[in-house]
């Protein structure tokens, strides 16, 4: 299977399990993303505002009250407007709950596409690393082949931790990233 | 649901006061005082209840009380360090230090369903989460309640000369301010104590 049937799958893994996806471009087209939740019927979809760290937060919100949710953010340079909520709040609500609160949100988010056009330094950033130098409470996973899709969202599904599951445009296109 | 008077909200307060003048208490403080008949009103007024949400910021002792945290867990919270970020599952209590950080959260709340109130400062009131997160639940109809705390200060700026606004503060004025059928309120009051801690050196041996 190539990239995007593996992330066809890995959306239908999660719709089964009764995950809500919220953010831009679940219900209109507009992003690779979109065309991965084909399958996933529109009851389960929320289109959000384009306001990252409300979306980030208002997810936090939907998990305190036991609701399953994943965050679609279709660069990672947008997850970079949700700071607030993903360093200072998701991150860190167990820990400053004593455990009371144990919010988990799956974040799915994606490096740009350089080809066949370059969108640009705003659109393409890989923060990876440096989210996960941030976020000691998070997992930062990067999809960096087909094979380890399915692994992955396996692994998001079961954790009782937040994970952030990084996939890179450019291998929607079978291109190659490393 | 426990009621309290003005005086014993205060005494609480003074409480929390004193332990921090002992030097029991090595973490910060944001001790509350002259908002106390605001809030009891805005507390009855509203039912504020066991089965309601409550978000807030780092000044939340008299919000806490006033919500059915028992005094003493709620005293231990704050001597354990974690009166900036009072946080209950129990009994449905959010606090963030950050800045509007628990709006976000408390309106993906409030569209599960669950009836939210998120107390904010006049500066919070201000920005763009606020605006955000007003605009989005009144026209999703949520049930959440945008409480506004106006002291006219943040930290120690006065707020309104931020934004070029000629702000009249009139704490004397004890009424409380509605707008939009209820979902956004705010009271004004003149802060009693200082931004942070007790006005009074302490010594930490």
């Amino acid at each position: 299977m190539n990239y995007r049937e593996e992330m066809c799958k890995a959306m239908n893994l999660l719709r089964d399990n009764g995950y809500l996806f919220v953010g831009q471009s679940c219900k209109y087209y507009g992003t690779a993303m979109f065309s991965t939740l084909k399958d996933v019927p529109i009851s389960q979809r929320k289109e959000f505002m384009v306001a990252e760290d409300f979306q980030l937060g208002w997810s936090i919100g939907q998990s305190l009250v036991g609701k399953k949710v994943c965050s679609l953010f279709p660069r990672m340079d947008f997850l970079i407007s949700a700071s607030d909520q993903l360093v200072n709040h998701l991150d860190k609500i167990e820990k400053l709950s004593d455990g009371e609160f144990k919010p988990k949100v799956i974040i799915r988010t994606s490096v740009g596409s350089k080809t066949p056009i370059n969108p640009g330094l705003q659109h393409v950033g890989d923060y990876s690393k440096e989210i996960r130098s941030m976020c000691k409470n998070i997992k930062v996973i990067e999809l960096y082949s087909s094979e380890l899709i399915a692994k992955s969202y396996k692994n998001a599904l079961e954790s009782d931790k937040s994970t952030i599951l990084v996939e890179y445009g450019e291998l929607y296109d079978n291109v190659p990233i490393r | 649901m426990i009621e309290y008077t003005k005086e014993e909200l205060q005494t609480f307060e003074d409480d929390i006061k004193n332990e921090f003048i002992k030097g029991n208490i090595r973490y910060p403080i944001h001790l509350s005082r002259g908002n106390e008949y605001q809030l009891i009103e805005i507390f009855k007024k509203y039912n504020i209840g066991d089965n309601d949400w409550c978000f807030c910021s780092h000044r939340n002792h008299y919000l806490a009380l006033l919500k059915g945290i028992p005094k003493e867990w709620l005293k231990n919270q704050i001597i354990t360090g974690h009166s900036m970020h009072l946080m209950s599952k129990e009994y449905k209590f959010f606090a963030s230090s950050i800045v509007g950080g628990s709006l976000f959260p408390a309106v993906g709340v409030a569209d599960s369903g669950e009836h939210t109130f998120c107390f904010v400062g006049d500066m919070c009131s201000l920005t763009g989460k606020f605006h955000e997160s007003v605009q989005y639940s009144l026209h999703f109809n949520l049930p959440i309640t945008f409480v506004i705390e106006c002291n006219g200060m943040s930290t120690n700026t006065p707020s309104y000369e931020t934004v070029n606004i000629e702000h009249k503060h009139d704490s004397s004025i004890k009424t409380i301010h509605e707008w939009e059928n209820g979902k956004v309120i705010r009271y004004c009051y003149e802060r009693k104590t200082p931004h942070i801690n007790v006005d009074q050196f302490v010594s930490f041996q």
